[in-house]
């Protein structure tokens, strides 16, 4: 009996559980397709106009665009700064190393308003006007302890003898890095490139301090448009397909990774028998 | 063409406090299998890693064929390892693998082709050239990292404890097709490992390494019968060590007194060594007989454990005197040898050729 209530209970948790973090972003959708034009109950009718206006409305599909530019430039240059940062943690004998670990990963903890406060500063002490590729630059920065996160831990896990190997048979230590190491790595690159991606497209702070004026990012834009209730059912309606954009990414990447780490293992490759009949080939 | 001569000046490493190599001398001639024998931590793989050129030397020098190589990166020494872990590149087929070298290399891809193939044949691994190493066994593997390794035609192959990841049936297996392979190619092996018996089956000469430092430098049956301090002796199987005082000479022996008054002649070893020893003597060259047996160098003694093997049998004595013998007996007919209870009664022969005097100090 008390196996069975507690199994309930645990039950109703998960049920409460999944309502918490989903309830918010359930709303949204609901009111992407209410035809009333404020998101109140009750629903008044099923329409698709908001998606039409979002994107007859050139203000809000810039804004997209910035963002995922923005979005892409700092997710490359955080997961190339944090290959390099794994690679030289992972060498032996680092002095420092924990200290290092631990300068890389402050931006984890720093509130993104502070740093924001800080580049506004620093960049117009060196007299540079606001710019959206200062927007990339400091979002680089905050991604970049994800980056490291996610690509030091597969780093560590590859056989250093690997790269030795690589060396042995007379490749420079760029060829070793190229032709070995970097494609065992793939599959942690690209999570860290989705993960940044996703950390630099939603940032509030420090694209609301750098942008340009006339040019906000796509968060910028949304905290803007929030308050006035003309655009406010379009900027659900834009919510409700960033949402689904989002999980067919994470779908998609999640997908890439196995095959990625398929193609590394060679599992589903031809048993012995078929083989034994090939040539032996290389190319 | 270079042909392959290791020689090693004094060679020492060094991290932070820790002197891994600690003064190197070796001359290792071309076409010779070279095992460098000894416990982990000795040094031997760090001397391999300096002569591959993983590692710089702290002092010293590596010289490949009468050259230093302080100056040349690994990727330019015709030096090749086969590595513990086998390194296998995982997400590159079996020919992809082989094909590695040759192709930093240059060489055509006729060439490739051709030498790939020559390579897998070798080590009999043709029919798996397609498949990725994830689908082949650890005696594979071992494998195809020997064809990758020599299909770049080393004027030295080095070998880091190839076999150490296999079970001991295919072990056995593979030092015999490995001293063959050896023999066939005719290139210098050096080769680490922490198995004695595997030294001893392929090798030409054995360097036995303690805490960076050579304790001796011979071939196996040398190393084995002759070992030149207790250190080697018990390194090279189980060797019963007993503590003595050599005394008076005796034609091309000298008579060592024991524990407790127990006098023996031994003619193996340091025979003009006097004053305190270590005596040492192999299981199986103990002889156990009937307790009425007498004669130079006869003990009695107790069985105190006989525990079966299989072909042999391990017996405990313990001698008259106090000392503890292990002898190792051939189980040569069916059936238990009464002589070997527990608890027996018996005559222990110590032959004098086999009781070596080695220096009391290490």
């Amino acid at each position: 009996m008390t196996s069975r209530l507690g199994n309930s209970l645990l039950w109703l948790y998960f049920v409460l559980m999944v309502a918490f973090l989903f309830m918010p972003l359930a709303v949204l959708v609901l009111f992407a397709f209410n035809s009333g034009t404020t998101p109140t109950l009750p629903i008044e009718g099923f329409t698709t106009k908001w998606f039409a206006d979002a994107f007859s409305n050139t203000d809000l599909t810039s804004a997209l665009v910035r963002s995922a530019g923005i979005g892409v430039i700092a997710s490359i240059l955080a997961t190339a700064m944090g290959i390099m940062a794994a690679i030289g943690l992972n060498a032996k004998r680092v002095p420092g190393e924990s200290v290092a670990i631990g300068a890389l990963l402050l931006p984890l903890v720093v509130p993104y308003i502070s740093l924001a406060v800080g580049m506004l500063i620093l960049l117009q002490a060196l007299k540079f006007k606001n710019a959206l590729w200062e927007i990339a630059l400091g979002h680089s920065v905050i991604a970049l302890p994800f980056a490291l996160l996610v690509i030091l831990p597969r780093l560590r896990s590859l056989d250093g003898s690997l790269n030795e190997a690589a060396r042995d048979l007379g490749a420079s230590d760029f060829a070793a890095f190229r032709l070995i190491t970097f494609p065992l790595l793939l599959p942690a690159l690209l999570s860290s490139f989705i993960i940044c991606f996703s950390t630099s497209f939603d940032e509030f702070a420090i694209a609301s301090f750098l942008y340009p004026s006339g040019q906000p990012t796509y968060p910028v834009f949304l905290y803007g448009g929030a308050r006035s209730p003309a655009i406010l059912p379009q900027l659900i309606a834009v919510g409700t397909l960033v949402i689904a954009v989002s999980l067919l990414i994470v779908g998609f990447s999640e997908l890439g990774r196995r095959w990625a780490e398929r193609r590394i293992e060679g599992r589903s490759a031809a048993p012995a028998d078929v083989s034994a009949t090939d040539n032996v080939a290389t190319t | 063409m270079s042909n392959g001569e290791v020689q090693l000046v004094s060679l020492v490493k060094k991290f932070d406090n820790f002197t891994a190599v600690d003064g190197i001398d070796l001359l290792i001639p071309a076409g010779e299998f070279f095992s460098l024998l000894g416990p982990s931590g000795c040094g031997k793989t760090t001397t391999l890693r300096m002569i591959a050129g993983f590692e710089q030397p702290t002092a010293g020098e590596v010289r490949l064929d009468g050259t230093d190589m302080a100056g040349t990166p690994a990727s330019k020494r015709n030096v090749h390892t086969v590595f513990q872990s086998y390194a296998l590149f995982p997400h590159m087929k079996v020919d992809e693998n082989v094909a590695f070298g040759l192709k930093r290399a240059k060489v055509s891809k006729e060439q490739i082709t051709k030498r790939v193939g020559e390579a897998l044949e070798l080590v009999q691994m043709q029919s798996m050239a397609h498949r990725k190493p994830a689908q082949l066994s650890g005696g594979q593997q071992q494998r195809v990292a020997l064809a990758r390794a020599l299909v770049m035609k080393p004027s030295v192959l080095l070998l880091d404890e190839p076999l150490g990841a296999l079970d001991a049936k295919l072990r056995r297996q593979l030092q015999v097709e490995l001293k063959a392979l050896q023999e066939q190619v005719g290139i210098t092996f050096v080769y680490v490992t922490h198995d004695q018996e595997e030294a001893l089956t392929m090798s030409d000469r054995i360097a036995v390494m303690n805490r960076g430092k050579v304790e001796q430098v011979s071939p196996p049956r040398e190393m084995y019968d002759e070992p030149a301090s207790a250190y080697v002796a018990d390194f090279l199987g189980v060797s019963n060590t007993m503590d003595a005082t050599a005394s008076a000479p005796d034609g091309d022996g000298v008579t060592v007194e024991l524990a407790n008054g127990l006098k023996l002649r031994a003619a193996g070893g340091q025979t003009s060594a006097r004053g305190p020893v270590k005596v040492v003597i192999r299981p199986e060259r103990i002889g156990i007989e009937a307790p009425t047996a007498t004669g130079p160098n006869y003990v009695s003694a107790l069985v105190q454990r006989s525990v079966y093997h299989g072909s042999g049998t391990q017996v405990t004595l313990l001698l008259h005197n106090g000392q503890t013998l292990t002898a190792l007996v051939q189980n040569s007919q069916a059936g238990d040898d009464p002589t070997w209870a527990a608890g027996n009664a018996v005559a222990v022969h110590l032959p004098d050729w086999a009781l070596r005097v080695l220096p009391a100090t290490s």
